[in-house]
């Protein structure tokens, strides 16, 4: 369909510079949007859209974390702990403020930023495994400090309770309320860091990965640029953290976990470093990957093992598919799921022609 | 060729997930209970044992017709002990038209708190949960339906007074507990009960996972050289323990567990039953295979010419997750005779619940009395001691200071 | 006064003896950080499997003792060199990213294997060492700890004079500098890698076989894994008497903190209290005590 590109002239640095310069692209855009919109809510019983809404959680959090490894290269296994104080700050000023949710969100974000920021202070002096320890010691100490704080935790429990979002009159408390709520903040996202990265931040993020004393020498402050990764990634975080306690209606520290921040470096991995579709893919994946699992075991298991058996099986074999398949897209497709898609693309994007 | 293999391999997941998304319609007359499990994650050590406990029960139910002739559709879901895969298990589960969900975890029924009431589908925390819950007013759909940590704390401190002649003026008593929300919820109710009984009361936690314990046992034997120990441990922490005190020479009979620190399998993984000889453990379901219901399991699997399942020896989970099932049944029993047409809500259900009293299964059950106000049903224990190589009982269904745990409630309903 | 200092003695002689023990499994990690540059996440679940094998065959096949361990270090030789064989070969090259999440998955795969094929249960690992403490003074040492700490030490000075005596270590150490020159002197690389994951494997099972008698087999026995990191960074990712060293420390720091710490703070700090000194270290000497000088500075 090389036609497709064939025609497109721009008249204005405006249009040359925009997101979706082609038609083609702009119509998809737009049919995504009418599906994601409209059909997807209207159609979908609710089980499915509570699952959506899941799905969108991780891919605000994905795109945050791709920032910092896929476009920085700074390892991060702390990604957790930031949603946890992203969560927390929100619930805080919500039980005892009584702040509407925009504040609560904008709140938690900044305070997951700020607390994002100071982890990422040995990044100036270390890198790669060592940072990625550093990190994951900055997830154990915040974890510890939630759970014991009672400040912050909220007591004994460590648990807050949140009360549902409000909208003028109107409380979103069904899945489908939900879930309009998260696609606007997920379309936010990837609006924002689709624009973050073809940025001068961005490619300074970029520079700082491949090269960083080059791009040192040739006047990146890369102290700078580092903590902002940090803060920029440690933000979506935070929103995430938010997001997933209005979803839940309670906030609670063992949801943020160090399992949960490798599960988000697994999904970038699947989905590909340093792309935001290869985010979208990866969240999508990783969430989908235990439901999908648990159905067709539950649909074939029954032919194969007693009942009791599959029902012991199922989670073991989640565990261990997940862990098989991140080695296998390592040793395979290395940049993951958007390079399997972008092959996809281009054949079609030539087609008919071979190259 | 690797990604041909990776895109077919996605398709064929993609078409096999779609396919089994697509169950059949419900059957008439079929109650949907929905079960979550962790067979995987920290405490696979009690969930592989009373899953299939409770399943067995829901089996031998249906086996004998159902309830009132409505056969039971029990959907299970492993969570491993995380919260998200627990809220798409109870979204499923709502899917599926559950009428009662059995809730497995303390973080997991606090996240699912809000959405049980608002649906309006009873979750029961049968020993574990939020203490609060007990509450029935405040929490309408929340059911513990078994001693809660606060009864269990008051219960030990109970024990240990007798343990040691009628009165702990001056004694010391360690608090050894797991550092999460569930290991702290019994401290307040500790804390007063040192006030009022004039205890010392130290606490030693034990950070997750608990599978290193030495400084703190070794500070309880050797620096503060408690008098008595109570323990608050899960997963694998509990058989660690045990091998912790034997360790440092310190006596197994000053030491009495809750509830989750208490089945055959945490004995056996700290060594067996020999090395364990002195443990008190506490129980809100009878331990042991001397019980009629016990027998009739056992009979159904052999008309379909299988031996017993090997869960059952290990009788302390096992009892309780028949325990767990027969109190969801009996709930469900009172829901279908007040709608002998079978179409009960998770209204019904819950005032079920509400009306489950005198029922003890051949003694399996401690002689609960649910009440719209008291979900909790008195707070029942037994304890158990390890002795000679097998458990050998040291007191019947008692529980103890019931006016504090009612004050911590009320304080708690009040915030 | 002696009474606070005997506890004292006891915090120490406790962290030490464990701290050893933690030097044992560290040692796997540095085998093959120093022979083949890669990041093992899944150091606990290397310990976690041997502990279930080992644990098995004595439960399941009722194999006498010694039949169990050598069957135990057998298989985990094997299954080092056929790790690197099938996964790790195709790995070489790649940034560190790629290899930590590759032994991160590998790590979610054994957690789910174990359970599958032998149960979910938690499984003694006895050992014919007596459980009633040695009573010297005010210490009281369990014979198991003496037992480790033995076992730890001699296997750590066993490596050490093997990558500094023996031809097969310095080649190994040749690999690790500089691959390519250790080919061109005829040294098969691959067979080096293979022999270094198969070494890894040897370590971990004597670690689970260990660590399975003091805190019992089950899939948890895999989080002591998470203690390696504190030890090997503090020691120097691949310096041998850095991991004894590393080890200690963790293990004095550890008891020091839950004995004096953890009454003024409400308990925990046991954890990550190591981590916390690591991260200090870390902004002081980030290549450890021992380790390389890698110019790395930024």
């Amino acid at each position: 369909m090389i036609q497709r590109e064939c025609g497109v002239l721009k008249t204005s640095y405006e249009a040359d510079m925009a997101l979706y310069p082609l038609p083609i692209a702009r119509w998809t855009v737009g049919i995504l949007g009418v599906v994601f919109f409209l059909l997807i809510p209207l159609g979908l019983h609710e089980y499915y859209l509570s699952v959506c809404n899941l799905v969108w959680i991780a891919v605000i959090g994905a795109l945050g974390l791709n920032i910092l490894v896929g476009y920085t290269g700074q390892v991060s296994i702390g990604h957790g702990a930031f949603m946890s104080v992203g969560a927390y700050t929100a619930a805080n000023l919500a039980t005892r403020l009584d702040s509407p949710w925009p504040v609560n969100l904008l709140a938690g974000g900044l305070m997951a930023a700020a607390v994002g920021a100071v982890v990422g202070i040995p990044s100036l002096r270390i890198k790669g495994l060592y940072l990625a320890i550093a990190t994951l010691a900055g997830q154990l100490i915040i974890e510890w400090t939630i759970n014991h704080v009672t400040f912050i935790s909220g007591g004994v429990q460590a648990s807050i309770e949140v009360p549902r979002p409000r909208l003028g009159s109107m409380v979103l408390d069904t899945q489908r309320d939900m879930y309009y709520f998260l696609l606007v903040f997920v379309v936010l996202a990837i609006v924002g860091t689709m624009n973050l990265v073809r940025s001068r931040v961005g490619r300074a993020f970029i520079a700082i990965r491949d090269q960083d004393i080059a791009a040192e020498i040739i006047g990146i402050d890369i102290f700078r640029y580092k903590l902002l990764a940090f803060a920029i990634s440690s933000f979506y975080a935070g929103v995430t953290g938010v997001l997933y306690t209005y979803f839940l209606g309670i906030a609670n520290y063992e949801q943020f976990q160090i399992g949960v921040s490798i599960d988000y470096l697994a999904m970038i991995i699947i989905g590909g470093l340093g792309s935001v579709l290869g985010s979208i893919f990866g969240a999508i994946f990783v969430t989908l990957l235990p439901i999908v699992i648990r159905l067709s075991m539950e649909a074939f298991g029954g032919l194969f093992f007693a009942q009791q058996t599959v029902l012991n099986l199922i989670p073991n074999l989640r565990l261990m598919l997940f862990g098989a398949l991140i080695v296998i897209f390592l040793i395979l497709e290395p940049d993951g799921l958007n390079r399997l898609w972008r092959n996809i693309r281009n054949y079609f994007r030539i087609w008919p022609f071979a190259y | 060729m690797g990604q041909f293999l990776i895109a077919v391999l996605a398709a064929l997941v993609g078409v096999t997930g779609v396919l089994g998304g697509m169950s059949p319609a419900m059957a008439n007359h079929e109650i949907v209970i929905g079960m979550q499990c962790d067979r995987t994650g920290p405490t696979q050590i009690v969930g592989t044992v009373i899953c299939p406990g409770s399943h067995d029960y829901f089996s031998l139910v249906n086996s004998k017709g159902g309830v009132e002739g409505h056969k039971l559709k029990v959907l299970e879901i492993d969570h491993e002990y995380k919260v998200p895969p627990a809220v798409e298990s109870y979204e499923r589960h709502k899917k599926e038209g559950a009428v009662s969900m059995w809730v497995y975890g303390t973080p997991q029924i606090y996240a699912l708190a809000a959405k049980l009431t608002e649906d309006r589908i009873p979750g029961t925390s049968p020993g574990f949960g939020s203490a609060a819950a007990a509450d029935g007013t405040r929490y309408p759909y929340i059911f513990p339906i078994a001693a809660t940590y606060w009864s269990q704390g008051t219960a030990a401190v109970k024990f240990v007074k007798d343990q040691l002649g009628g009165n702990l003026k001056g004694k010391k008593i360690a608090f050894i507990f797991y550092d999460n929300p569930a290991g702290r919820e019994p401290i307040e109710v500790l804390e007063d009960l040192a006030k009022t009984e004039g205890f010392t009361l130290k606490m030693f936690a034990v950070p997750p996972p608990g599978v290193e314990m030495g400084a703190q046992v070794l500070d309880i034997a050797q620096r503060f050289r408690a008098d008595y120990v109570i323990g608050h441990l899960f997963g694998g922490a509990p058989a660690v323990s045990i091998k912790e005190f034997k360790r440092v020479g310190y006596p197994l009979n000053k030491f009495v567990s809750f509830v989750w620190g208490a089945g055959e399998a945490n004995i056996e993984a700290a060594g067996g039953f020999g090395a364990a000889e002195g443990y008190y453990t506490m129980h809100f379901a009878g331990v042991g295979q001397d019980y009629p219901v016990l027998d009739e399991i056992k009979e159904m699997y052999k008309k379909q010419g299988k031996p017993a399942p090997k869960e059952m020896a290990s009788t302390v989970y096992y009892n309780r997750g028949v325990l767990i099932a027969a109190l969801h049944v009996e709930a469900i029993r009172n829901a279908v005779k007040a709608k002998p047409d079978g179409k009960i809500t998770g209204v019904d259900v819950k005032n079920g619940f509400e009306k489950i009293s005198n029922f003890t299964l051949g003694g399996l059950v401690p002689p609960l009395k649910v009440t719209p106000t008291d979900h909790e049903g008195g707070g029942l224990v037994q304890i158990w001691q390890v002795k000679g190589g097998k458990f050998v009982k040291v007191t019947d269904w008692y529980s103890a200071y019931p006016e504090v745990v009612a004050k911590h409630i009320k304080a708690a309903a009040s915030k | 006064m002696s009474d606070e200092f005997g506890f004292f003695l006891l915090l120490m002689s406790n962290g030490l003896l464990i701290g050893l023990m933690y030097a044992l499994i560290a040692l796997g990690f540095v085998l093959v950080y120093k022979a083949t540059d890669a990041v093992n996440f899944a150091q606990g679940e290397f310990v976690m499997i041997s502990g279930i094998l080992v644990a098995a065959a004595l439960d399941v096949w009722k194999a006498p003792l010694w039949i169990s361990v050598v069957a135990g270090l057998a298989t985990m030789v094997a299954f080092g060199f056929g790790l690197e064989r099938v996964m790790l070969r195709k790995l070489i090259g790649r940034p560190v990213i790629a290899v930590v999440m590759a032994t991160i998955g590998l790590a979610s795969i054994l957690r789910g294997i174990g359970p599958t094929t032998f149960g979910a249960g938690s499984r003694p690992l006895p050992l014919p060492v007596p459980d009633a403490p040695i009573v010297l003074g005010p210490l009281f040492i369990p014979p198991i700890q003496l037992v480790g700490a033995l076992v730890s030490l001699c296997f750590l000075g066993g490596f050490g004079w093997f990558f500094v005596k023996s031809r097969k270590g310095i080649a190994m150490r040749a690999v690790a500098d500089n691959q390519q020159v250790a080919m061109a002197m005829g040294i098969n690389v691959e067979r080096y890698f293979g022999l270094a994951w198969a070494m890894t494997g040897m370590v971990s099972a004597l670690g689970g076989i260990i660590w399975g008698n003091i805190i019992g087999v089950d899939v948890n026995l895999a989080l002591v894994g998470f203690k390696v990191f504190p030890v090997v960074i503090l020691g120097g990712l691949d310096s041998i008497p850095g991991a004894i060293i590393g080890g200690l420390i963790v293990g004095v720091v550890e008891n020091v903190a839950a004995g004096y710490v953890d009454p003024y703070v409400g308990g925990g700090t046991k954890d990550f209290a190591p981590y916390v000194l690591m991260i200090v270290a870390l902004m002081i000497r980030p290549y450890g005590i021992f380790g390389k000088r890698i110019i790395e500075r930024i």
